[in-house]
């Protein structure tokens, strides 16, 4: 009988090569929805825990990346009996087509949700044409 | 006479292979499918943390208005109950993703200390509901002096 042991195959993760985020702190993918509008796509982004201030929303190439920083100086002096969630930073990136309007993406942080506006280019827009009478 | 070999020098080895077998399997029956965000999980996650003078429950609720949500204290309880509406209704808009969930949500939390009820704050700020009990008086250490008869 052959006696070597199998090594313990694992998949091998991919990271993403494009952005990679360096510093200090635990990073997190958070939960997000997108929905269309006629006239808008709309990100939805839980981020709670983070300010207004401690967000950066940009544009690279075709990605729009969005980075939560997170303060952790709530913690000091205490003792945690109980945790169920970790805190740490988020980031998330999205890859852009040309159907979006770049220079009219909005973004805007409420109660820990950040909702990215971003327009529909005019060209993917959807247009009645009008049918003459000859 | 046929004269059979001992393989192996140790005879436990054949049940450590035994044991590894069977964690293997153990691990291969428990392993659910991880489910990703609050489906399954407790809503809303909650931190409970003590210091010197309160115990402090923190929850993630993004997305709540304040009067959605209704937190109580009785006894060493604390409950915590809400709904979290969707801002945007389902017809007017085509969803293309969707990872954050809606609802009713209740849980209570065991505190860990007896709290002074009537001195509980509340407050919610980036979505994080934080909850600060003070503890009682009677839980402070109450220093005895000893007489020397």
């Amino acid at each position: 009988m052959d006696k070597k042991e199998h090594p313990v195959v694992k998949k091998k993760k991919l990271t993403p090569d494009k952005c990679i985020v360096t510093g200090k702190g635990e990073w997190y993918y958070p939960l997000s929805d997108i929905y269309e509008t006629p006239d808008n796509f709309t990100i939805l982004i839980d981020m709670p825990g983070v300010g207004a201030d401690n967000i950066t929303v940009d544009m690279q190439n075709n990605e729009l990346i969005v980075n939560g920083e997170i303060s952790q100086e709530a913690y000091t002096d205490e003792k945690v009996l109980y945790n169920e969630y970790n805190i740490g930073h988020y980031h998330r990136h999205f890859i852009l087509s040309d159907a979006i309007n770049r220079e009219k993406i909005e973004a805007k942080m409420s109660d820990g949700i950040l909702t990215v506006t971003l327009p529909k280019a005019e060209h993917v827009k959807p247009r009645k044409i009008e049918v003459k009478e000859a | 006479m046929n004269l059979i070999r001992w393989e192996s020098t140790d005879p436990l080895e054949s049940f450590t292979h035994i044991q590894r077998e069977m964690s293997d399997l153990i691990d291969f029956l428990s392993s659910t499918p991880k489910i990703e965000g609050y489906v399954g999980a407790e809503f809303p996650q909650v931190v409970v943390s003590i210091n010197k003078n309160s115990v402090i429950v923190r929850a993630e609720i993004p997305g709540i208005k304040v009067n959605d949500l209704d937190v109580q204290v009785s006894e060493d309880i604390l409950s915590i109950k809400g709904e979290r509406k969707p801002n945007v209704s389902d017809e007017t808009v085509t969803y293309l993703r969707r990872e954050r969930n809606f609802g009713t949500f209740a849980r209570s939390v065991m505190l860990p200390e007896k709290v002074d009820a009537e001195k509980v704050a509340a407050s919610y700020k980036n979505g994080v509901l934080t909850i600060t009990l003070p503890k009682a008086a009677e839980k402070k250490p109450k220093q005895i002096t000893i007489q020397k008869s």
